[in-house]
């Protein structure tokens, strides 16, 4: 899921300006998951938004709503009405929850409550590890299903650095050397030959060094949509 | 006692809470004084009587919630459901 953690709440004033009617929106999905964004956050975010306000005197209207998924337009339009109410949208989606509301409502300022941080999962209750750089060309099949590109500080896919040092990273002794959690678990499923096939170069262009990316699938699409 | 709750761990898990909420009242701008978490048990009387006057007390120097009565503080929320 993705991964998000609320801003502090002095930004969160600054970005609210000096605008009167606030509309906070929570988003159901990885936000509500990773209890940064969803139906009880953006009631408190709403709440502390309000008392601060009133307690330095400025005059301010906060509501709240939360929707399924603020990356989707048929979720967004739910909540027209508010949205058209409201003077400014505090989201607390991710960065595309943000992005969707600004390109759905032209004419209304949004800004973000949240620092989307990245692709992961809870290890345990209150703790999120990224697992995924969304890289566009997955190579967990080679790799014992442990992600070198997310995994690596270095993103290394030719096996550890001399940084690695007793199954850590040189970065951070908390951080597992990816390379070594990689190699331990191909030998522990006898699989080490798989790291002794050669590989072609990774193709980047499928991550971020090819431009934002964008999938078209024409046996989903409406022929009435198409352009 | 801390650590030796009826419900095992959940005076400790609860603390976590009383902080997170703390620190909140204070980003907010009100004193985290105004919540404080006391471990006792069921058979301490006494404790809980001098616990309780401190509080108030401290509470009482404070003064009364400046958010209390207000027009500005309104509870509306929507669902959106």
């Amino acid at each position: 899921m993705i991964i998000a953690e609320q801003k502090p709440l002095d930004e969160i004033m600054g970005l609210l300006g000096s605008d009167e009617r606030v509309l906070v929106v929570g988003c159901g999905t990885c936000v509500t998951v990773c209890f940064a964004g969803g139906a009880r956050e953006a009631a408190i975010v709403a709440a502390s938004v309000r008392m601060t306000s009133k307690l330095n005197s400025v005059p301010r209207e906060v509501t709240d709503v939360t929707v399924q998924r603020q990356c989707e337009w048929e979720y967004l339009d739910e909540i027209k009405e508010q949205i058209s109410d409201a003077d400014i949208i505090l989201s607390l989606g991710c960065g595309i929850g943000v992005q969707a509301i600004a390109e759905r409502f032209p004419d209304k300022w949004v800004v973000p409550g949240l620092n989307t941080t990245f692709l992961g999962m809870p290890t345990e209750q209150g703790v999120w590890i990224e697992r995924c750089a969304a890289c566009g060309d997955c190579v967990l099949g080679i790799t014992g299903g442990i992600c070198p590109i997310a995994r690596c500080s270095k993103s290394l896919l030719n096996g550890p650095c001399g940084g690695s040092e007793d199954g850590h990273c040189e970065i951070n002794p908390d951080i597992d050397c990816a390379w070594q959690l990689i190699y331990d678990r191909l030998s522990r499923l006898g699989r080490l030959d798989a790291l002794l096939e050669l590989q072609p170069p990774k193709n980047w262009s499928t991550s971020r060094d090819g431009g934002p990316r964008k999938i078209t699938r024409d046996d989903l699409r409406l022929a009435a949509e198409e352009e | 006692m801390e650590g030796d709750c009826h419900y095992l761990l959940g005076n400790i898990n609860a603390r976590r809470r009383v902080e997170f909420v703390r620190n909140l009242l204070l980003e907010i701008g009100l004193e985290a004084s105004r919540v404080q978490m006391f471990n006792l048990s069921s058979a301490m009387g006494g404790q809980f009587a001098e616990y309780a006057a401190k509080l108030t007390e401290e509470i009482r120097q404070l003064g009364p919630n400046p958010l209390r009565k207000d027009p500005l503080y309104t509870t509306e929320t929507s669902t959106g459901e």
